[in-house]
């Protein structure tokens, strides 16, 4: 049987997942496939390629362009390969006299209506229309050129990434089907009849006010230059490629890098990805562009206060300066006065060096990383229930479930790639139960059989969680067998105690939770009754007081129902940044070396002791808003940050930013000047995805590989300035390459030891745990046991949070993302993504609006018990009455000014999702925006080196 | 009282609230206790500690049980 699979090949027709196989004949060439395979697919398995146009192996077969056509022994006609499936016995011949005149009549009649303008035109050189007129040998076009034709049609370049020329459209609807099959936003049509047909996006629009959510399925699926990438237009088509990953969301898209010598042409997703299979979204598909922005900063600079002019100097002087602070702040304040912060949007090869730093060369264990302000309850919740920190599926096991329940998440913007997957399962027919304030968008799938939307208020999660568990214990909807083979008896029994007290019921739990009873009930129901149950969660599970009680809830109630360890099931976190598994992994955590192994366990301690060389400290260190308030305490004085934008990112602004300023040495490593680096006193310039190897982790534990396809412009990847920093400090680090730190990571993380840069090149990708056990890595975990043996069922007692509505703060605010920026947005607004969101804006219900006379467009003061910023209206019905939602992408908008301390019981991830806030128009901006843009204007002129103008402080 | 100290006396209380419904008082002072060993640095444990000590008045019964039980392993030499 042929299973060779070249991702880089068009196989025409998807693969057929049948276990039974059939024996063909084509060409002469005995073929053995699955049975389903179209003859299309056949063929080019046998690398027998048979002229196509609008046929792809990542769409339907679609039967329209006839130029597959085929003679099949004792068949009439000549039938189109990509619709007749292989069947035993068949003889198949793809060349011969007859087909080859079909295939050039039907080329004639393509080119009579297309520009003859290859040699200028984009796709010259990569253009599928070209081929196939060069396969089937057309020579002559013998209706001449003169006729009705399209070529004056009007073009369309609304678009930032991608123009739409449609005189060179053939019709062919791969881009129709891409945006419907893979995609699944149906913004395309082909409208018209006949000569008259032609492909438009909504009804008759430009594509920018379309649906069309830019994911570029369709610029990739065009086989001419209809459909073409301005970069193409403009650099002319790339010459050499490599393979990495990119460096947006948690989905961990694979792409090609498609080059012209160092400078990036495209991205195009790569079918060989095992996270994406060939998709893309706006972000990772066109939004590289920050990598070469103006503001990158290119020289390492140092300064004595935050109101010196930077100075620049050389690596080793910068470098030097660095450790000389650090060490004298140790000096003085002692050796727990100083921390590093590791990054998400890092390489697993960086966080494990900098939390390596820190507990090595600093002596602490005063390392964490942004996963505390996001996925932090995730890492406790799972590991204190099933045993692991992480999720349980692939994400490709969505196409198993047949009910798929979102909680706290809105893929369709915040992962889209996967939230395409969904939406591919939920057209098949799985149902849908979402529960989350907000009306997301996967609500209004197209084609979607049935959906419970449960529209809780912002806070209530546990109780509704609590509330779902009462119904499937008190209606016996329960996996006995699950729970008695799997699950650790007595920490279930007190659960089941626990979960059937009256109180959990949907209807005592209503007024806290504002969800009809019945619904409650319902969605209980569907959830326990499906054959395969899956849950997928975000940050609105997370970034509550009891973001981790909620994480053991869910977890609760899949091994209540036995939705563990098989595929379509699972509990599956959905993690914000590329590599928040990952840096969780590598022990930036500061209990927790990499692995999960805790600081006070003495044998792992001695493990990384003995390839440290150096005694490690065996308590906690400090979390990033422990370190805050230390900092403004006075007793913790130095901090070290790769990648990281606290001064953006994390709540209170105000006391994050009081928290800076009291250090005497703060170190920034980073690609911008962000909001961090304004109060910093060394300048690292970082390097991007495209510019170091190394690896990320994505939301499955999926391994993959980064690779570089241009040099560094400071000249260093991110490992070499931490090591370079280390070596200063007088901790030696001497590593030659990446590859050689996670050599180290295998040696010492007990689910890493088979990892290896060459077994991901051989395997493409690893889902960890990787080792003796697992040489390929484990897809689904907890098939056959959890990691503590037995699951723990676990206590979740609802506890209201402390940020409550009252006469002064009437409505709740929570926070979220949008689709084209991505989290603190230092990337996506250096990028043309500006045209989609340019501002933060605050969406208020049309019923509070009108209560308070405001208009869509209008500035709004919005005020909490931290702080106030000033956002524009925008009347949305998404949300309930008394809830209102802002983004966060842009620094100005100041929407961390009014979020506060209050943070998850067990973990300190900040309530970003509840804070109660009063909403009034105003006509200028707040007190702290104004401080803002004074201090931004200052620290611009101190990067250019100017000393800071009279006046400004 | 310090507004660092405030904010780990409420962590604590919050820390208390939240396992308060564990069986037995003894279990949930021991995951009270357990969670501020396995996640709480150094210099926190030893002021939570000294307010203990020293008043330990807005602290939840549960939260003292359980601080009172803490312990902190010095910070070695550097070998």
């Amino acid at each position: 049987m042929l299973q060779y699979f070249d991702p880089n090949k068009d196989y025409g027709t998807p693969a057929s997942l049948s276990e039974k196989l059939v024996t063909l004949e084509i060409d002469g060439v005995e073929v053995t496939v699955p049975e389903g395979t179209s003859v299309m697919r056949a063929a080019a398995l046998a690398d027998i390629n048979i002229p196509k146009l609008c046929a792809s192996d990542n769409l339907e077969a679609f039967g329209s362009c006839r130029l597959c056509a085929v003679q099949i022994e004792n068949r009439r006609g000549l039938p189109a390969s990509c619709t007749t499936p292989a069947e035993a016995g068949m003889k198949v011949w793809t060349q011969n006299e007859k087909l080859a005149k079909l295939r050039r009549n039907i080329m004639e009649l393509y080119i009579s209506d297309h520009p003859l303008d290859c040699l200028t035109c984009p796709a010259n050189g990569n253009c599928e229309l070209q081929d196939m007129a060069g396969a089937v040998g057309l020579r002559e076009v013998r209706y001449g050129f003169d006729g009705e034709n399209h070529l004056d049609a009007e073009k369309d370049h609304s678009n930032p990434y991608f123009s739409f020329d449609p005189s060179k459209c053939i019709v062919c609807s791969r881009c129709v089907r891409a945006c419907e099959e893979v995609q699944g936003t149906f913004a395309l049509t082909i409208d018209g009849r006949g000569f008259d047909s032609k492909v438009s996006p909504g009804q008759n629009q430009d594509f920018m006010d379309s649906e069309c959510v830019s994911c570029g399925a369709c610029v990739q699926a065009c086989p001419t230059s209809t459909l073409m990438e301005k970069s193409v237009i403009d650099m002319g088509q790339p010459e050499h490629s490599v393979v990495t990953t990119c460096a947006y969301c948690g989905v961990g898209c694979a792409f090609k890098a498609e080059m012209k010598g160092d400078q990036v042409v495209r991205m195009v997703p790569y079918k060989g990805g095992d996270a994406n299979h060939g998709h893309s979204c706006v972000k990772g598909r066109f939004a590289f562009g920050y990598a070469t922005h103006k503001d990158r900063l290119q020289t390492p600079m140092i300064r004595d206060a935050i109101t010196d002019p930077w100075r620049e100097v050389s690596w080793e002087e910068a470098i030097a300066f660095a450790a000389r602070r650090l060490t004298e702040v140790q000096g003085k304040y002692g050796r727990e006065s100083i921390g590093g912060i590791t990054s998400s949007r890092c390489t697993n090869e960086e966080t494990y060096l900098v939390q390596k730093l820190v507990r090595a060369a600093f002596g602490n264990n005063n390392t964490d990383t942004c996963a505390r302000v996001c996925h932090s309850p995730t890492g406790y919740g799972l590991k204190t229930t099933l045993g692991e920190s992480a999720g349980t599926q692939t994400f490709d096991s969505v196409m198993q479930s047949d009910v798929i329940v979102v909680i706290g998440a809105n893929p369709t913007d915040a992962h889209p790639v996967f939230g395409s997957l969904m939406r591919k399962r939920l057209r098949q027919g799985a149902e849908l139960i979402v529960i989350d304030p907000r009306r997301i968008d996967l609500l209004k799938t197209p084609h979607l059989k049935d959906a419970q939307h449960l529209p809780l208020r912002p806070g209530t999660n546990v109780a509704i969680i609590n509330a779902l568990a009462h119904v499937i214990v008190t209606e016996g909807l329960e996996d006995k067998d699950f729970i008695a083979n799997r699950c650790d008896d007595k920490a279930y029994q007190a659960w089941r105690t626990f979960i059937q007290e009256e109180r959990h019921a949907p209807e005592n739990v209503e007024a806290i939770t504002g969800v009809p009873a019945e619904k409650v009930r319902r969605a209980a129901r569907t959830y326990a009754q499906a054959p395969n149950g899956a849950i997928y969660y975000g940050l609105g599970v997370t970034e509550h007081s009891q973001g981790s009680s909620m994480v053991m809830g869910i977890a609760n109630l899949a091994m209540a129902t036995g939705n563990i360890g098989r595929e379509g099931v699972g509990v599956n976190p959905l993690r914000g940044q590329n590599n928040v598994q990952g840096s969780c992994d590598m022990g930036s955590f500061p209990h927790e070396l990499p692995g999960y192994q805790h600081v006070a366990d003495d044998a792992a301690r001695a493990r990384f002791e003995d390839v440290w060389g150096v005694k490690l400290d065996d308590e906690p260190g400090l979390r990033i808003p422990n370190m805050f308030d230390s900092a403004i305490a006075g007793t913790f004085k130095a901090l070290y940050v790769q990648g990281e934008d606290i001064a953006q990112s994390d709540p209170n602004t105000q006391h994050v930013e009081a928290a800076l300023k009291s250090l005497e040495c703060l170190i920034v490593q980073d690609i911008f000047l962000n909001e961090t680096a304004k109060f910093a006193h060394v300048l690292l310039p970082g390097s991007t995805f495209l510019e170091k190897n190394g690896t990320f982790t994505n939301a499955e534990r999926r391994i993959n590989r980064v690779r570089k396809v241009m040099p560094p412009v400071a000249g260093k990847e991110d490992w070499e300035v931490t090591q370079d920093l280390a070596n200063a400090l007088g901790y030696p680090m001497n590593y030659g390459h990446p590859s050689e730190i996670m050599d180290e990571i295998a040696r010492l993380t007990p689910t890493f030891t088979g990892v290896s840069y060459d077994r991901l090149d051989q395997l493409g990708s690893i889902q960890w745990p990787c080792n003796e056990q697992y040489p390929e890595g484990m897809p689904t975990m907890h098939v056959e046991d959890f990691p503590i043996g037995r699951g723990q069922f676990a206590i979740t007692e609802y506890v209201a949070t402390e940020e409550r509505t009252n006469s002064r703060f009437p409505l709740l605010l929570t926070t979220g993302r949008i689709l084209s920026q991505y989290n603190v947005g230092a990337q996506t607004r250096r990028t043309d993504n500006q045209v989609w969101h340019d501002e933060d804006v605050l969406e208020v219900h049309p019923s509070d609006a009108e209560l308070r006379g405001i208009q869509d467009g209008d500035w709004l003061g919005v005020s909490s018990r931290s702080g106030q910023t000033v956002l524009r209206a925008r009347i949305s019905d998404r949300m309930l009455p008394g809830v209102v939602y802002t983004t966060f992408h842009h620094p100005g908008s100041g929407a961390n000014v009014i979020t506060t301390d209050s943070s998850d019981w067990a973990t300190n991830c900040p309530e970003y999702k509840v804070t109660a806030v009063q909403v009034e128009k105003v006509s200028q901006p707040s007190e702290w925006q104004r401080q803002f843009q004074t201090f931004e204007k200052l620290q611009h002129q101190l990067l250019r080196g100017e000393k800071a103008e009279s006046g400004a402080s | 009282m310090s507004n660092q100290l405030d904010t780990l006396i409420h962590m604590a209380n919050q820390i208390a609230a939240n396992n308060s419904h564990y069986g037995s008082e003894a279990e949930a002072t021991a995951r009270v206790h357990s969670h501020l060993t396995k996640f709480w640095a150094r210099s926190m444990k030893q002021q939570i500690i000294d307010y203990l000590q020293n008043d330990g008045s807005e602290l939840s019964p549960l939260a003292r049980d359980a601080i009172s039980q803490l312990q902190i392993r010095p910070l070695q030499e550097r070998g």
